[in-house]
């Protein structure tokens, strides 16, 4: 006769999640940064960046030290918080949702940046930068919020915000491309920025993108326990103690806030936000938005890793990094689809 | 022994503050490596007699051929892969992607650089000539070559000039893509009384480069035809067997003329080149 255990609250706990995969998604984020701050059209040896850090002023020659104080570094730095953004939010979505192909860019928060952005671009002749990241974060926060009116009610059902969202994609991308034919010298730099680029990083991108990144984090981790109470339906999540309606609104808010400013920093990086939590979610076999921490640890690695690859793989010249976010999702969509018709035949 | 103590102090902070520090940029001494990440800045530069100062040319910069040929890009510049080369100078297009983030982290680098502005006019092309010629210590080349350059126009346009105006058309490809009178190469028609008639067109595109209809090209009739798109395969014959086009003056009196490669998208030395193609053409 088999003497049946029930598990102890710490066991519970363990076996839905376990804080060692935090630990080591940690750990692989220091060791990208590493290699990614020591690779590129310039090769830093390990051992003269560690120094540089740690103070010493003559492991590196000048320039050198500039490079890697003024340029690397605030990229892979940006890159990190770019990546845990949308990873993050990318996971709260299809959460959220319910629909493991949402992204962060759903309820036409690409579409609205990217028309900020080329309005940005067609208007302004000189410190076009200057103006840019601020345009695209409230094209991104806007259409979030059209597709919120549009849909009829504020506690409106995911689908019926899924479609306003697609509605109002179409349209700010309509008079996105009016705006591009009238003003033919846009179409580069306004191409440019939709594939993602994290050239333009310095500290002072990186400072006021911690910041808003981090407050978005902080919400999403916090709640992060309640959202799996979104998972089940609505009469079920009431009966455990969670508002379904108010916790996807706060949700959709900090998720928005997150995705809008890392695109105000970078640009359209695409698929980091659906590819990295199938991918934790995958490797865990676990569904839990526990993970949230993890996947946002990932993410900042899976963006590092593609970022140094835009600077290494055709230097001199860059790739944009969408393209290699692309090339390593479209692939990985493949393998997802195919496992679940497997599981489902 | 404090004595000593203090004086060994005093000491190697004398010879700390003594140290060199990195020499700044005299104004007399002009940049030996020098990276132009613009064709026309190139062309500018080797006539100008800097060719020796130039250590690295940008992927387009494809004459004179004797320039130091790299894979760097002239419209999205990466700062990291200039940097590499150690410049002391480099020549970048306000037009290049990012170029106010690239020029502010080569600047942050403490590398000069000048930021070429696309000219609307000669003026600004002798400009420009006149600047790399101050920036590189050749000014008296760069004044002499400015004013070889003036006598050269000014003959060729008093040669050719039109008495009455024609019209034309400066096919940019074969999608009729054009450029209007605002446009730099639009003046060099203007200086020979030639009317373009995609200034109708000016307000399509602010940058001046609107598409044009078929229909409309038809019908304006213009009495020469310019192919740019040359290069890529259009002649008189694919010109003429476009619907409707044979009935154009310019096809059927044979004035459909390819242009050079690249001296129609060019504002340096060889613009005096184009100049003579043009005045010849009219003729």
């Amino acid at each position: 006769m088999r003497i049946l255990r029930s598990k102890t609250g710490g066991e519970e706990l363990r076996s839905i999640w376990r804080w060692e995969l935090t630990l080591s998604a940690a750990l692989l984020l220091l060791i990208v940064g590493l290699l990614g701050i020591s690779f590129g059209p310039i090769n830093l040896s390990f051992s003269s960046i560690v120094k540089s850090i740690f103070g010493s002023h003559n492991a590196l020659s000048e320039q050198d030290q500039s490079v890697l104080f003024d340029i690397r570094l605030p990229r892979v730095i940006l890159a990190a918080l770019v990546g845990s953004a949308l990873a993050t939010s990318g996971a709260v979505y299809q959460t959220v949702f319910r629909n493991p192909l949402a992204d962060p860019y759903l309820l036409g928060a690409a579409a609205g940046a990217g028309l900020g952005a080329t309005i940005a671009i067609t208007n302004s002749h000189q410190n076009v930068y200057g103006l840019l990241p601020i345009f695209s974060f409230l094209g991104a926060i806007l259409a979030v919020l059209v597709s919120f009116f549009i849909s009829g009610k504020f506690f409106a059902e995911p689908n019926t915000l899924l479609l306003s969202g697609i509605a109002v994609g179409s349209f700010a991308t309509a008079i996105q491309t009016y705006l591009q034919q009238r003003h033919s010298a846009s179409l580069r730099p306004v191409y440019s920025w939709i594939l993602g680029e994290l050239t333009a990083a310095s500290w002072s991108v990186v400072s006021w993108s911690a910041i808003y990144i981090s407050i978005a984090l902080f919400i999403l981790f916090a709640i992060a326990k309640q959202l799996d109470g979104l998972m089940l339906t609505d009469e079920e999540a009431y009966s455990l103690g969670v508002n379904p309606n108010r916790l996807r609104i706060i949700a959709v808010i900090a998720a928005t806030l997150a995705t809008a400013t890392a695109v105000a920093a970078s640009g359209l990086i695409g698929f980091v936000g659906i590819v990295v939590p199938h991918l934790v979610r995958g490797a865990t076999h676990r569904v839990t938005n526990r993970a949230l921490p993890t996947i946002a640890l990932v993410g900042a690695s899976f963006l590092v890793l593609a970022d140094l690859g835009a600077r290494t793989l055709l230097s001199p010249a860059e790739l944009p990094i969408g393209v290699i976010t692309a090339f390593v999702g479209a692939p990985f969509f493949l393998i997802v689809l195919r496992r679940k018709r497997l599981v489902n035949q | 022994m404090f004595k000593r103590l203090f004086s060994i102090l005093t000491l190697s902070a004398f010879i700390g503050i003594s140290l060199p520090t990195i020499p700044s940029q005299a104004a007399t001494t002009y940049p030996k490596r020098i990276i132009s990440l613009s064709p026309s800045a190139t062309e500018d530069l080797f006539a100008i007699g800097a060719g020796k100062q130039v250590i690295a040319v940008d992927d387009n910069s494809n004459y004179p051929t004797s320039a130091p040929f790299t894979k760097l890009s002239s419209f999205t510049p990466n700062v990291e892969a200039l940097i590499a080369y150690h410049p002391d100078l480099v020549v970048i297009q306000s037009t290049a992607t990012k170029s106010d983030a690239v020029v502010a982290q080569l600047k942050k680098l403490k590398v000069a650089v000048y930021i070429e502005h696309t000219p609307s006019s000669l003026q600004g092309a002798y400009g420009e000539i006149l600047d790399l010629g101050k920036v590189t210590g050749n000014s008296n080349k760069a004044s002499a070559l400015v004013t070889t350059m003036k006598k050269s126009i000014a003959s060729d346009i008093k040669g050719a000039k039109l008495a009455t105006p024609k019209s034309f058309f400066h096919e940019l490809d074969n999608t009729l893509y054009s450029a209007t009178s605002g446009t730099f190469i639009g003046t060099v028609y203007k200086d020979f009384n030639l009317t373009n008639i995609a200034d109708a067109a000016a307000k399509a595109d602010d940058g001046g480069y609107p598409q044009l209809q078929s229909e409309y090209v038809i019908k304006a009739n213009p009495d020469f035809i310019f192919l740019a798109d040359a290069p890529d395969g259009e002649t008189l014959q694919t010109v003429s067997a476009r619907a409707g086009w044979s009935t154009i003056t310019a096809v059927s009196s044979k004035k459909v003329l390819a242009l050079p490669a690249d001296l129609p998208s060019r504002w340096g030395p060889r613009i005096v080149e184009f100049y003579k193609f043009i005045a010849s053409s009219i003729k």
